[in-house]
């Protein structure tokens, strides 16, 4: 049997097995570290793995996921997690499609300055979320730091992310946009440079004003990447959680189901990883969050599909 | 005045009304800029400016510029922690993970986008599938563990050695480059490692630099991952050797703050330069639809 292809025209005899040969390693370490572990999260999910090294692993049936789901406190409290998990993903999918497509919108303007604009509020992409995290921290650091003043110019007052877990819920998600609004809108921009300029300019003749020129030209022809930041937005807020872990901590009535996973897998502190973990248990919550991704994802493609279906025939 | 009256005379003052809608418009704009700009650039300030304070002037005066520029905090967080050692560790684990993860996936992506293998078409498929798989995370960590390597230089890398976006974004762009290319480097005798090491890297150059970038950031940020596998503090990255001292001097945000700005400036000063392949990384095949 011949793998490599009749088309391949390099050295014949036993050298053609060069792409092969050079194609293994990268693919090999795709299977061994990559999907391969993937996969079988769903096969730990049905035993009673820990975190230590010898300990025999014992296939437990469903007895994870039905103590999720349905026993005891705990049970309540991932449900509450899960619920919370859609909220977050809810306003931060939103928020931060709305503005990242506002500042694309003005961007796009080319007025003086954009382009310092742009690197503005693309950086903390770059900064990562530890460093995101210290920032906000001490930017919110409550009575005394700089939110803090603002708050009490106009009266007010507030704990940040230290006051009740809604108020802490809530500034995390603020830090997710702002950490991430700029992805979102320099794809929108690079969507943006692919509409051509006549259009506008026939549009303008027409007696266009801007919003039928965004209405009527930009929005349909920007379904690509309305369609990408829609979805990417949705499954990456969906499993973001590293935010919390450097804001808040593990702290209840705030956690989401990804925070619950790594907590129940590696332990609530960081740095005593090698104490009785529950990675049977952390895989079985990390299968219900995949399902929900899973089923909020094709949900959303099937309105992406339709909405291509009606701007792009 | 009713709307008949004024007809006659808009035609020749549409010019200047237009106009003036415009400068409007550019206000308003620049008005929004700048307020967002001052939620991106605010907490910046804010860090600088605590980074030069003494911790009872930081008390007395949060908000406020500094009394003077002293480098104090940085020297004493500097002597603090080990950030030589973070630092150096970061650059390690991201140069030697980059490094292996680009040049094999070259090597993955040039057969596939030339079709140069039977199935190399469900071997894509297996790449982009493999980005709405489950997460990884704790067959992972019972892989590592079994295999030793748990809180070592090595497991840790080996942990970033596959990046599955970037096997797509090069077969993408290598589908750009000429056939006519291979057939006639084959003609003239040119071995298949030869030809792709010296003719297909340097054209595909822009789509290598994009992936590079992107794998990059994405190691020297990981934070979840240090956490899991390094307990030995020699061993810890950057982002895991921050979040260690603010447990340990939190309190103290002066200190922290020349900490945070002491290691975020390497990413700042390479985020400036490289800007343009970052974010064609991140956008790539994101607006082709």
């Amino acid at each position: 049997m011949r793998i490599v292809d009749r088309n391949y025209l390099f050295a014949r005899g036993w050298k053609s097995a060069a792409p092969i040969l050079f194609f293994v390693p990268g693919f090999f370490l795709y299977l061994f570290i990559a999907v391969g572990p993937s996969l079988a999260t769903a096969v730990y999910s049905f035993t009673d793995a820990t975190g230590i090294r010898g300990i025999a692993i014992n296939w437990i049936g469903f007895e994870n996921y039905d103590e999720f789901l349905f026993r005891g406190a705990a049970s309540r409290d991932n449900i509450a997690a899960l619920t919370r998990t859609l909220y977050f993903s809810f306003f931060v999918t939103t928020i931060q499609f709305g503005l990242g497509l506002l500042l694309a919108v003005l961007l796009k303007r080319r007025l003086r300055g954009t382009a310092i604009f742009r690197t503005i509020f693309f950086m903390p992409v770059i900064l990562g979320v530890a460093i995101q995290g210290l920032i906000w921290k001490l930017f919110l650091l409550p009575s005394r730091g700089p939110a803090a003043q603002v708050f009490e110019w106009f009266g007010s007052s507030s704990e940040f992310l230290g006051g009740q877990p809604r108020q802490a819920f809530i500034w995390v998600i603020v830090v997710q946009i702002w950490a991430n609004v700029g992805i979102t809108m320099v794809i929108f921009l690079a969507g943006m440079q692919t509409i051509p300029e006549e259009l506008y300019e026939a549009a303008r003749i027409d007696g266009a004003n801007g919003w039928q020129l965004f209405t009527q030209v930009t929005w349909p022809l920007l379904t690509p990447a309305v369609n990408t930041n829609f979805l990417l937005n949705i499954i990456g807020s969906l499993q973001a959680w590293q935010l919390f872990l450097v804001l808040i901590g593990y702290r209840p009535g705030t956690q989401v189901l990804g925070y619950l996973v790594f907590a129940e897998g590696f332990g609530q502190t960081s740095g005593s990883v090698t104490s009785a973990f529950r990675q049977g248990y952390a895989a079985a919550a990390s299968i219900a969050l995949f399902m929900l991704v899973l089923i909020i994802a094709l949900s959303a493609n099937f309105i992406v599909t339709q909405r291509e279906k009606k701007y792009m025939p | 005045m009713t709307a008949a009256q004024e007809a006659p005379v808009e035609t020749p003052k549409r010019q200047p009304s237009m106009k003036g809608t415009f400068k409007r418009h550019k206000l308003l704009t620049y008005v929004v800029l700048l307020a967002f700009t001052v939620l991106y650039v605010g907490p910046l300030l804010m860090l600088v400016m605590t980074s030069f304070k003494s911790l009872p002037e930081f008390f007395r005066n949060p908000t406020g510029l500094p009394e003077s520029f002293g480098l104090s905090n940085f020297t004493e967080a500097w002597e603090l922690a080990k950030f030589p050692s973070y630092l150096w560790n970061s650059f390690f684990y991201t140069a030697v993970a980059t490094a292996i993860c680009v040049v094999t996936s070259v090597l993955v992506a040039f057969p596939i986008a030339r079709g140069y293998f039977k199935g190399a078409n469900l071997v894509l498929t297996m790449y982009i599938v493999a980005l709405f798989l489950p997460p990884a995370l704790i067959p992972q960590f019972q892989l590592i563990l079994n295999l030793g390597l748990f809180n070592t230089r090595t497991g840790f890398i080996l942990l970033f050695l596959v990046n599955p976006i970037g096997i797509i974004i090069l077969v993408n762009y290598i589908k750009s480059v000429p056939r006519e290319l291979d057939e006639s480097a084959a003609v003239d005798g040119c071995g298949y490692y030869r030809f792709v090491l010296t003719i297909i890297t340097p054209l595909i150059r822009p789509a290598i630099a994009t992936v590079t970038v992107l794998h990059a950031i994405g190691i020297w940020n990981e934070l979840v991952l240090p956490t899991i596998y390094l307990t030995n503090d020699d061993l810890y990255p950057v982002t895991r050797g921050l979040i260690a001292f603010e447990g340990l001097y939190g309190s103290n945000w002066p200190q922290l703050a020349a900490a945070v700005l002491m290691l975020m400036l390497p990413m700042l000063v390479l985020f400036l330069f490289l800007q343009r392949y970052i974010i064609s990384g991140l956008t790539a095949g994101a607006v082709k639809g």
